[in-house]
């Protein structure tokens, strides 16, 4: 047992000497709690929800009112702000192209019979049940708003109170979409994961490994450009990509209990995003690649870089419930833009219109990315 | 033609000169960049390749100029890393043909020239195997003549058998010296072997500290340490004045210590050796073994840079 002194020596002192090594160890959980910690258990606030309004008399808007106050606590009424981000719309046809796209969460309309007096008093409510997490938020603080202008009703109206339909107000929940499962948000985040693991793979550690082997050295000797070169390995990345998450795809229908309502149209645009996002994604870690002085590095560095655009996509947990800073990074995190496009065109059998917004980021995104790692790839290798 | 010419090829790294003012012509043979590790002469290959841009000079190569018509260049040399660039997921096959298309090659053309170039190399019947399972000589003849898919006018080969065993190496220079004898290729070696030098190549350049320090056919390189022949020897004893005595005989041109071994350069080797004995005698040493042997390429690279190339 002597001989384990100097092997655990040895060990020791290549530790200290490897201070990437040191700080990831650290860093890589500490960004795990950061993240894990703040992506989940956040109470949904500020969620958009579309008015439609045909009905302008004090009951409707008293439940604007209401709806414009009403907060979300976490346990114990502490952390408390606003439920609802209300947004006057038109009309109905309109907000539930709104809720397509996303733009908004649920609409609450006001029909022109809701002021009428002696009337039911009903309200339709629409919620997006392609997202349960905030669906459920949704419809529950919905319900408090409806009990609490039943409240005001009756108490406005003492002289009615015999007629109990007359004196309360009945929420009519109701979606255009299936009610989804929560591993069926989550799946559209795993397909751009795979797309992530692949970049990671081809775009970086292979390109590394390349150059360590002296290939990239070896292409320069032949008529092939530097472009050449780029453009030929982020091909090879896309179509891997495309095929993991094609695989992934079927897997996830096969065993995992996802169901979801794609058309053709919404396959090739299911294709385009994904195509974007690896396009996107490649680029990104060949430009980070290129500027590593090794593989080690780059090896430390893809764990926590993968954490940070998953868990602040949105994949797992909705945008909605985190905390602002999350919410900011989540604006420029390109998988946010593709979980979301995936979901609209998995559960919504939406059209171009319902995601050209998220397409039109991830091809700037993709664009910048492209430039950067060529000129990474002209200077760096 | 030359094959290569370079006109005060110079490439510096800060103030390192890694490539000092080289002038060069190479011809259509087999030629040999000599010199120990970090003397320049991968630098100067790098230039030659058109991979590294030169701080100052230039160089024509396969008649186009490395700096201007870089593209034109590549089209006419073919290239062998030190380290292996060879997919081993990909069959020989495979390997040759993707770079045969990098060169633009038709497929057809490709191949005929795959099949007729492994048969040169006695790979012909490993075409499909793939090249993880091939043994380091295999894998080295194969790089080489994937690196002629293109039929090149020069090859440049970068320490082409480091790291293989003695048969193996045997037959890489075998097959190199049919590949210039057959297809008249042009081969520019750098090596750091004396025995690879000397028995591969046609002419050689010394290299040290980014300069040429002595051009020539090995014979004639060897002819340049002036004359005479080299005894070793090597003593149980030796003396201080034992030493001087040797030092301060008429016969002796030349003597250099190494521990217990002297290497003495003398006139007439056969008459050299009772006499050396019989000085150590007189002088109270002994000598325990005592050597004739040819001068070689390590005693001219000693001579030139006071450095011995096996250090």
């Amino acid at each position: 047992m002597k001989g384990a002194i100097p092997v655990c020596k040895r060990d020791l002192r290549k530790f200290v000497r490897q201070p990437v090594m040191m700080v990831a160890v650290v860093l890589i959980p500490l960004i795990n709690l950061v993240l894990l910690g703040s992506a989940f258990g956040g109470a949904i606030t500020h969620a958009p929800i579309a008015i439609v309004r045909d009905s302008y008399g004090p009951l409707s808007s008293s439940l604007i009112g209401i709806l414009q106050n009403q907060q979300s606590c976490l346990f114990g009424g502490t952390n408390c702000q606003n439920s609802f981000n209300l947004e006057n719309v038109a009309d109905l046809q309109t907000a539930q192209s709104m809720l397509k796209e996303g733009s908004v969460k649920g609409i609450v309309y006001i029909p022109a019979n809701f002021d009428a007096p002696g009337g039911t008093h009903d309200l339709p409510v629409y919620v997006d049940t392609t997202d349960p997490t905030s669906a459920g938020a949704i419809s529950a603080d919905l319900t408090q708003a409806g009990q609490q202008l039943s409240i005001q009703l009756q108490a406005s109206s003492p002289a009615a109170s015999a007629n109990a339909t007359a004196t309360s107000v009945t929420l009519i929940f109701s979606s255009p979409y299936r009610n989804l499962l929560y591993i069926e948000f989550m799946a559209p985040g795993s397909l751009v994961q795979t797309v992530m693991f692949v970049s990671i793979i081809g775009g970086g550690i292979t390109i590394l490994n390349d150059r360590e082997r002296g290939v990239i050295e070896g292409y320069l000797v032949t008529p092939l450009s530097r472009y050449d070169i780029v453009f030929g390995v982020l091909l090879a990345g896309v179509v891997k990509a495309l095929f993991s998450a094609g695989v992934m795809f079927i897997l996830a229908i096969l065993f995992a209990g996802i169901h979801p309502n794609v058309g053709l149209s919404g396959a090739i645009l299911m294709v385009l995003t994904l195509v974007l996002t690896a396009f996107g994604l490649l680029s990104m870690m060949t430009a980070i690649a290129v500027k590593m002085p090794n593989r080690d590095m780059l090896q430390f560095m893809v764990g926590p870089l993968n954490f940070i655009f998953y868990f602040t996509s949105g994949a797992i947990y909705p945008i909605q419930g985190f905390p602002t800073w999350m919410q900011e990074f989540s604006l420029v995190n390109p998988e946010a833009y593709a979980v979301t496009a995936l979901r609209t065109l998995m559960y919504k059998g939406a059209t171009l219109a319902g995601v050209i917004g998220d397409l039109t980021f991830l091809f700037v995104f993709t664009v910048t990315m492209v430039m950067l790692a060529t000129i990474a790839f002209r200077r760096g290798l | 033609m030359d094959a290569v010419h370079t006109f005060d090829l110079s490439k510096s790294f800060g103030n390192f000169h890694a490539v000092d003012h080289v002038n060069l012509q190479i011809g259509s043979e087999v030629f040999g960049l000599l010199g120990p590790n970090g003397a320049g002469k991968t630098t100067l290959t790098r230039m030659l390749t058109t991979v590294l841009t030169p701080t100052e000079g230039t160089a024509v190569v396969a008649g186009a100029d490395i700096r201007t018509e870089a593209d034109k260049v590549r089209r006419h040399i073919g290239v062998v890393a030190q380290a292996t660039t060879l997919d081993f997921e990909l069959s020989a096959y495979e390997n040759m043909d993707i770079y045969g298309e990098y060169f633009d090659i038709p497929r057809q053309l490709r191949k005929e020239r795959i099949k007729r170039l492994l048969e040169v190399v006695g790979l012909a019947d490993r075409a499909k195997s793939l090249v993880g399972g091939f043994s380091g000589g295999m894998k080295r003849r194969l790089e080489i003549v994937r690196s002629l898919i293109h039929e090149p006018e020069i090859l440049f080969l970068d320490e082409p058998t480091t790291g293989l065993d003695p048969q193996a190496r045997a037959a890489v220079w075998e097959y190199l010296v049919k590949l210039h004898k057959e297809q008249g290729i042009t081969l520019v070696i750098t090596t750091h072997f004396m025995d690879e030098a000397e028995g591969l190549c046609d002419r050689l350049a010394i290299v040290d500290y980014g300069k040429i320090v002595a051009l020539g056919t090995p014979h004639e390189l060897k002819r340049q340490v002036s004359g005479g022949d080299i005894v070793e020897a090597d003593f149980l004893s030796a003396p201080e004045n034992a030493l001087n005595a040797l030092k301060n005989a008429d016969f002796v041109l030349e003597i250099k210590q190494q521990g217990s071994l002297l290497t003495i350069r003398v006139s007439n080797g056969a008459e050299a050796i009772p006499k050396i004995i019989e000085i150590v005698d007189a002088n109270g040493g002994k000598v325990r073994t005592i050597t004739l042997r040819e001068i070689t390429l390590d005693d001219v690279f000693l001579s030139f840079t006071g450095r011995s190339l096996r250090e």
